[in-house]
């Protein structure tokens, strides 16, 4: 795999790391740029600064005025978007490849010089309170997501959604958002990726051009993971005019940046991935217990979640979903799996990484989070091979660690009349 | 053409002995190869009380054949880390793999079975229909599709296209075994079928493979079923209200007819959109979005099927503004209908769309999926190719006909999903008002 790919890479003198990937087949950029910043950054009073303030870069700067970004960008065969996560702020911009120079200038301006206005922060808040209703007030898996967060972490910023309570996007203030930008949008904290059809000398030359004068930042707040040890289970019920009951169930797992990490995401494939693995087949096919079911394991720069989540029926029972989910993870944890699962696991992440690397946006976007979360895009390139020295007993060992009772939260949806 | 307009790789074709068509393009240097078989009969050829016969017999494909039960059916895909995804939409069925270019042999194998010998088992049959009442009951929650769903019914009432692809509560609970059993008879063999291969693949090596997964494969239609074309949308100057009490929100459609897949308007139709309600640009945005704060999102889009197609404009906003969104929404519109778009609107959506398009043909499923398109909707062999050309060549006069005869010449349809009464006050305006209980759209 890493012969399919040649990363070129520079630091400027502002701190500002850029790669490019070089890939002529076709005529089409993309240019990510990686903020290590996001809701784990943030504070109580001011949740979903990070996620508003992503709103905000598409709002103007010193050259390019509000919402030119999109004008100029769309003339020219473009498009962009952005992301928050509680860990990072993603930009990306897919364009023609012969709008390289203008899109630089953009993308500099803005981490220049970004105006924030009253007006503009006014508008953008309203903007992100719809987005709000839209994705946690009036839809059922958002409120449980929230409660659960909420339930699983009491000192660590994870507790509290990325977009924020309703409450705080309210009272978010100007001085908020520019001090945010000073300190989290320094070149320093940023890495830009492109990749697709361009001439990497050439790239790394302009990108000089358009970011060489930005200064510096200052150094950058740790985040305190004050987080305390969970002694025991912990539940929660949201009540909420919904069809069928739900459940969702979490562990605490380890940081991205423990082996432990790896070990999971192939534990994730034998319990969860695809209608034959362990769970579908119990909960859905066998026992009929559940209609769907799933597994969420997401790298995380600190302490994060395994999450199970069923659909069920309204005539399903959450108690039994959850005795039938406990009695596999036992399984596991007392069992272990089978050679062949082991090897299908593998499989399948090694299929997952060459997907990935399909298109230039998929290359940029993966590399720039392997990077981000791994420390090195090289380490990303090393994935297969290590996920390979993984055997049978590390799985197990996992399994038993992190799916242990007193590690786990439990929130159940019963419907009914809300608040 | 020059060879910087080409997208699509080169193709060959060959047909099986049974004859089954095939193409087979090699791209890309990554070891992996793209399987989409399609079949050209969807949900619109459900019976009129069997609405989602279609859907619920593909679903059920992978649930066990003569020779695989669904467990080591399932096994054959997943443990060499391919993925098969199986849907249904109006005119056409589709079964596509992804998979490690080594094992394309498994995987046309298992393709097969799933189409020539499946045996729906009982058991299977009846956990499916408990899933897919199950996943009715829960669509109830999901406002922004309860929206989708009202108005698709109010823009095509009886017609074919106006039912779910997956069916409804009372067509599912009535729905036997020997229902699907006998649409998988009636349709599924080569003569409607088409089977498409991309990527680390090349057609000599590919055939004999093809020849053995699909030995043997006989029957069904010759002839491809073809619903009969709308003339008005049904709900045309009518608002339908779907009750949610507990919504903060409300979600807003607003519907007319469009245009069929592959119509010579499309491009003008495509390019009118782009400047109305298409990228972050648009009228739309810069109206609900940029200067109001009503929405996080809005657009427009067409949507156009084999026979004809439809025209929506979709938004959201906190319920005590949903009159304030209708009134823009519509508004703008009507500005489009009035004089089509500005010639630096046209210039700007003709490079976002040819820019762009690139992009939605870059994997090697999005590709497949083209290289069917093309035979589904005869779109003819070079549509890819030409399709940034023939962007470009839109005029504005072609633009405005298009905004003319597209954008609400006559009264939308509406669906609005949230608490009635607030909603009902505001839509009065629009029209006579129905307003249903959520529980009816399932």
């Amino acid at each position: 795999m890493p012969s399919l790919l040649r990363v070129h890479e520079a630091t400027l003198r502002n701190g500002l790391r850029v790669r490019v990937v070089p890939s002529p087949e076709s005529p089409v950029v993309s240019l990510y740029t990686f903020f290590r910043v996001g809701s784990r950054n943030e504070r109580p009073g001011i949740t979903g600064i990070s996620h508003l303030f992503e709103h905000m870069m598409f709002n103007g700067a010193a050259k390019y005025g509000p919402n030119e970004f999109d004008e100029v960008l769309e003339s020219h065969g473009g498009r962009s978007n952005a992301y928050t996560s509680h860990d990072l702020t993603v930009y990306y911009d897919d364009f023609a490849a012969d709008a390289l120079d203008q899109v630089l200038e953009l993308e500099a301006d803005r981490m220049r010089s970004l105006i924030i206005s009253e007006r503009t922060l006014a508008r953008e808040r309203d903007v992100v309170k719809e987005e709000r209703r839209l994705r946690v007030d009036n839809d059922v898996s958002g409120l449980l997501d929230e409660e659960l967060h909420a339930l699983v972490y009491q000192a660590h910023p994870y507790r509290w959604p990325v977009i924020g309570w309703m409450g705080d996007i309210e009272a978010i203030r100007r001085e908020d958002c520019e001090a945010y930008f000073r300190t989290y949008y320094a070149p320093g904290n940023a890495v830009i990726w492109i990749a697709g059809a361009v001439h990497p000398e050439a790239t790394l030359r302009r990108v000089r051009d358009a970011y060489g004068d930005i200064p510096a930042g200052p150094p950058l707040p740790d985040v305190v993971n004050a987080e305390p040890p969970q002694r025991g289970e912990r539940r929660s019920v949201v009540r909420h005019p919904a069809q069928a009951p739900g459940l969702v169930v979490a562990f605490r797992g380890p940081s991205v940046s423990d082996p432990d990490a790896l070990t999971l995401d192939l534990l994730q494939f034998v319990l969860a991935v695809g209608e034959g693995s362990r769970l579908s087949r119990r909960l859905v096919y066998l026992d009929r217990v559940a209609v769907d079911v799933g597994l969420d394991w997401s790298w995380r720069l600190d302490p994060g979640l395994l999450v199970f989540h069923a659909e069920l029926a309204p005539d399903g029972d959450p108690a039994r979903v959850e005795a039938t989910l406990y009695q596999e993870l036992a399984r596991v944890a007392e069992e272990g799996i089978s050679d062949r699962e082991l090897a299908k696991a593998k499989n399948n992440l090694r299929a997952h990484l060459l997907r990935e690397l399909t298109t230039s946006s998929g290359r940029a976007h993966a590399l720039g989070s392997y990077e981000a979360y791994l420390g090195s895009w090289r380490a990303g390139l090393r994935l297969a091979e290590r996920y390979s020295g993984i055997d049978g007993a590390a799985v197990r060992a996992a399994a038993e660690r992190y799916l242990d009772a007193g590690r786990r939260s439990v929130v159940t949806l019963v419907p009914g009349p809300g608040p | 053409m020059t060879r910087a307009d080409r997208i699509l790789p080169p193709r060959s074709t060959f047909t099986t002995a049974d004859g089954l068509e095939v193409v087979v393009a090699h791209r890309g240097r990554i070891p992996l190869v793209s399987l989409r078989l399609v079949l050209a009969v969807g949900s619109a050829a459900d019976p009129p009380d069997r609405p989602g016969l279609a859907d619920f017999t593909v679903r059920l494909l992978r649930r066990g054949t003569a020779r695989l039960d669904a467990d080591a059916l399932n096994e054959a895909v997943e443990f060499v880390g391919a993925t098969l995804a199986v849907f249904a939409a109006e005119d056409f069925l589709a079964l596509a793999v992804t998979a490690p270019a080594e094992h394309l042999g498994t995987l046309l194998d298992v393709l097969g079975q799933m189409v020539r010998e499946p045996t729906f088992p009982e058991d299977e049959f009846e956990t499916e229909r408990r899933r897919v009442l199950a996943q009715f009951a829960n669509d109830l929650d999901d406002p922004g599709l309860l929206a989708d769903r009202a108005l698709q019914r109010a823009v095509w009432g009886a017609h074919p296209y106006g039912h779910d692809v997956a069916g409804n509560r009372v067509a599912m609970e009535r729905l036997v075994r020997a229902d699907v059993v006998g649409f998988h008879r009636l349709y599924f063999g080569p003569g409607i079928s088409r089977l498409v291969l991309v990527g680390a693949v090349d057609a000599r090596s590919a055939r004999p493979l093809v020849e053995r997964a699909f030995a043997g494969w006989r029957g069904g239609a010759s002839q491809r079923p073809l619903p009969p074309p709308l003339e008005a949308a049904v709900g045309e100057g009518q608002v339908v209200v779907v009750d949610r009490p507990e919504q903060t929100q409300a979600q807003v459609r607003l519907g007319g007819l469009g245009y069929r897949r592959g119509a010579p308007e499309a491009f003008a139709a495509q390019v009118m959109n782009a400047a109305l309600g298409g990228g972050f640009t648009s009228r739309l945005v810069r109206a609900v979005r940029i200067q109001r704060g009503l929405s996080y999102g809005v657009g427009s889009s067409f949507e156009p099927m084999r026979v004809g197609g439809s025209f929506l404009v979709s938004s959201f906003t906190k319920v005590e503004t949903t009159g304030a969104l209708l009134e823009v929404l519509l508004a703008e519109v009507a500005r489009m209908r009035g004089r089509g778009p500005t010639r630096a609107e046209l210039g700007k959506a003709q490079e976002y769309l040819a820019g762009l398009f690139p992009l939605r043909v870059e994997t090697n499923e999005a590709v497949a999926s083209a290289i069917a398109d093309i035979w589904l909707f005869g779109l003819g062999e070079d549509w890819v190719d030409l399709y940034r050309s023939r962007i470009r060549g839109v005029t504005r006069a072609d633009a405005a006909r298009a905004a003319a005869s597209f954008c609400f010449p006559r009264p939308p349809a509406v669906a609005l999903v949230g608490p009635a009464e607030p909603l009902r006050r505001v839509a009065e305006a629009l029209g006579p008002v129905t307003v249903r209980a959520a529980a009816e759209m399932s």
